[in-house]
């Protein structure tokens, strides 16, 4: 049996779903013997296979234009999409921003700053613009599998991971890997 | 009456006419989740969480406020129930600002308990992103709109618990605020800062400034004791982590007090800032120098022993243990026969009635007579239970030379010399109660003791242990200046004892037992460090004679030690038999 592809991406994160991701320590030795890992952030190879991947993992909300353009490949080129954390599921620290609105959370950011000295609202045509609003992923994109958490623990993403290769979907999450915090 | 029988989710469970469909499934150990439901409070049905399916009903019923009848068919958690319940959930989710990872109530949060329960793992509505007040006007708790889901416990807690009705709902729909009055900031609103609103809240909305964010809820120990701030007695739980204090809570179950507390038991208990005493301290050629237990009792004990008794005296507070005080009366009155034994709090009442009367019977009476007492100032919770009463229409009468907060409660006001219209009105009740407080004058008791028989009378005394204090025969009137060698148990008192240093003679030999450092420690030529009421078990009588205990929460601090080790200790040294001591205490309310 050919393993299972796995790419990982995330948007506006903070990394610490990815760390988590990681704390899973020596059992992801045990995890690559079912899967590959085509492609994350943390690795050489940011940018999921035009090929296709069964899982896609998305992390982080959606904050801006470039975050909406990679929900969509990450959509388009994997069979199943999980969104992990509080970030990708609920908006989460990110989304504290529609509290205060887009326009003044620059502005306080850019311009306002104790520290900032002839500050500048970044305007650069390559950078992705700010939304109005921040949301989670599911805004944007048919999400499969949500797994709130801030960040889920490692064993969290081991439980999805192997429900997913036993076929097991949609996944429904037991209470112990199941948290808002 | 005879009970019914009715069908839930398939199992036969026999209820009690009356009960609500709530009552009868839980009492049957069927678990219906439910969030602005609370036991301690009248079922208001508000958030829908409880609904249940009811074979005949049309729509679904919130089990909460559903009357159980004979052969009822119920479903609590078909398809229909749960999806109304997450449907619920999810709009709940969608207003305001339910982010968990910032909340210092994640861990113990009813919402956030629900949402796992029914699986929501991600929101279906747009969150609100409006953003409300944080009210942190009152110095001990704060309240965050951002949080509140209108569950209305607060409100309902501040009306049906404290009497109090400072808290309410404004506004409709989706624009409904908790306000405190007339939406004035609580701090600045009638809230009595007693906190009951803080330990019903089922979110993060209201929040004990003092231990917010300190602990997750899963790492904290509850020690179940009594509060001794004053001659109520409350229960409550001391909330733990890591052997520091983190907050005081309610305990529902507890007598006389049901689970409330006043500000100053369950927020300002924890603010003492006085410097500890943490050893024994001995003045040796006019210099205070810290000695050993040993040598401190033994020197305790020489001057003890050597005093004739009509100078020696003995000054107890009356928050002392029922050991402790059966100590200090195998001490000072059987062995030493000092001529001089009073309390520190002198605004204690003579005790004329017999004990009949207890708290709880203050809210089955139709008339409250409360005589020369300020119960808001005094007894809070006593004050809460009276306003309580007086919603529910019982009459309350006061006799008093000066007015109280609880003034504008009452129907009449007498002044003293008046006391016979109000004992005419206590013949006409048919269920009178009478509080009575320390400005009783023996007249005013003399025309009380007409109505003795027909009436229940309930001291409010200060300290805690005051009913045992005076059964011991401890409270006298007591004039310092006339001892040469005087034991102050001063306990954690604060008041009078600058008065009470200042009262005694310069050559007099002074021993202070007591937890804090004050001026009268600074005087005394010897200092025996006594633990704080959070370090020391005993038992207690209240101020209506009910038997109490409390149990240590923290170990001593320093070399202190418990009221009763250390008067045990003196004691054995004096040659007296410690465990005989306890002959003499009274068999209170047993």
């Amino acid at each position: 049996m050919s393993k299972v592809l796995i790419a990982t991406d995330w948007l506006a994160a903070c990394a610490g779903c990815h760390m988590s991701l990681l704390d899973m320590d020596e059992r992801i030795v045990e995890l690559l013997n079912h899967v590959t890992f085509t492609s994350s952030p943390v690795t050489d190879l940011k940018h999921p296979p035009e090929s296709g991947v069964t899982v896609g993992v998305l992390t982080g909300a959606i904050s801006n234009t470039h975050n909406v353009e990679v929900a969509h490949r990450m959509r388009a080129r994997c069979t199943y999409l999980v969104a992990v954390g509080d970030c990708a599921t609920f908006g989460g620290i990110v989304a504290a921003r529609n509290l205060v609105g887009t326009e003044a959370a620059l502005k306080r950011a850019y311009l306002e700053t104790e520290s900032t000295v002839d500050g500048l609202i970044p305007d650069s045509p390559e950078l992705g613009r700010p939304l109005p609003a921040v949301t989670g992923i599911g805004e944007v994109v048919k999400v499969d599998i949500f797994l709130p958490g801030c960040p889920p623990r490692p064993d969290d993403f081991l439980y999805v991971f192997s429900e997913v290769l036993a076929g097991r979907i949609p996944v429904v999450l037991p209470s112990q890997h199941f948290r808002y915090d | 009456m005879s009970s019914i029988t009715l069908t839930i989710n398939g199992q036969q469970v026999s209820a009690q006419p009356g009960q609500t469909v709530l009552q009868a499934a839980r009492a049957a150990g069927i678990d219906i989740p439910t969030l602005c439901h609370h036991p301690a409070l009248t079922p208001s049905g508000g958030c829908r969480v409880c609904l249940v399916e009811v074979t005949g009903q049309r729509a679904l019923q919130p089990s909460c406020t559903f009357p159980v009848a004979d052969r009822m068919e119920i479903q609590t958690e078909s398809p229909k129930v749960v999806r109304a319940r997450r449907f619920v959930l999810e709009l709940l989710f969608s207003e305001r600002n339910h982010f968990c990872m910032a909340c210092q109530m994640s861990g113990a949060c009813e919402l956030q308990a629900l949402g796992y329960r029914y699986g929501l793992d991600h929101w279906v509505y747009p969150t609100y992103t409006q953003r409300f007040a944080v009210d942190a006007s009152p110095p001990h708790h704060l309240m965050d709109h951002n949080r509140c889901v209108l569950c209305r416990r607060c409100v309902r807690a501040c009306a049906e618990l404290v009497g109090n009705h400072a808290l309410d709902l404004r506004q409709r729909g989706a624009h409904s605020m908790i306000c405190a009055d007339m939406d004035v900031p609580l701090g600045e609103s009638s809230c009595v800062g007693c906190g009951t609103c803080v330990n019903v809240c089922p979110t993060g909305a209201l929040v004990d400034k003092r231990s917010a964010f300190m602990a997750r809820p899963e790492d904290v120990a509850r020690v179940a004791t009594i509060c001794t701030q004053c001659s109520i007695g409350c229960g409550l739980n001391v909330v733990m982590h890591r052997g520091q204090v983190l907050r005081l809570e309610s305990r529902w179950d507890a007598p006389v007090s049901g689970g409330l507390l006043c500000r100053r038991g369950r927020f300002e208990a924890l603010q003492d800032q006085r410097p500890r005493l943490l050893e024994p301290l001995l003045r040796e050629n006019g210099r205070s120098a810290p000695a050993s237990w040993n040598y401190a009792l033994a020197e305790a004990a020489r001057h003890l022993d050597q005093e004739s008794s009509q100078h020696l005296g003995l000054l107890t507070s009356t928050r002392l243990t029922n050991d402790a005080l059966a100590l200090l009366r195998a001490i000072f009155v059987r062995q030493l026969r000092a001529a001089h034994r009073g309390a520190i709090a002198t605004a204690a009442p003579e005790l004329p009635f017999t004990l009949c009367g207890k708290l709880a019977d203050i809210a089955g009476s139709d008339l409250i007579l409360l005589v020369e007492a300020d119960p808001v100032r005094d007894q809070p919770v006593a004050s809460f239970f009276i306003k309580r009463a007086v919603d529910q229409g019982t009459r309350l009468v006061t006799v008093e030379s000066r007015s109280t907060d609880l003034t504008p409660f009452a129907e009449a006001s007498f002044l003293p010399r008046d006391m016979a219209i109000a004992v005419d009105l206590i013949q006409a009740a048919a269920k009178p109660v009478i509080l009575y407080g320390a400005g009783l004058q023996k007249s005013e008791a003399d025309l009380l003791r007409k109505v003795e028989p027909r009436a229940r009378f309930i001291p409010l005394v200060p300290g805690v242990n005051t009913v045992t204090a005076a059964a011991l025969g401890l409270i006298n009137h007591i004039n310092p200046t006339a001892c040469s060698t005087l034991f102050i148990a001063a306990a954690d008192e604060n008041g009078a004892l600058d008065q009470v240093a200042a009262q005694i003679g310069r050559s007099a030999f002074v021993i202070v037992m007591a937890c804090y450092a004050s001026p009268l420690t600074e005087r005394a030529d010897l200092v025996l460090p006594m633990a704080t009421w959070l370090e020391r078990s005993g038992g207690f009588t209240n101020t209506d004679g009910t038997p109490l205990r409390a149990h240590a929460a923290l170990p001593a601090s320093g070399q202190s030690r418990s009221d009763w080790d250390i008067l045990g200790r003196l004691a054995e040294r004096l040659g007296l038999d410690a465990g005989a001591a306890k002959a003499d205490l009274p068999r209170c309310g047993a």
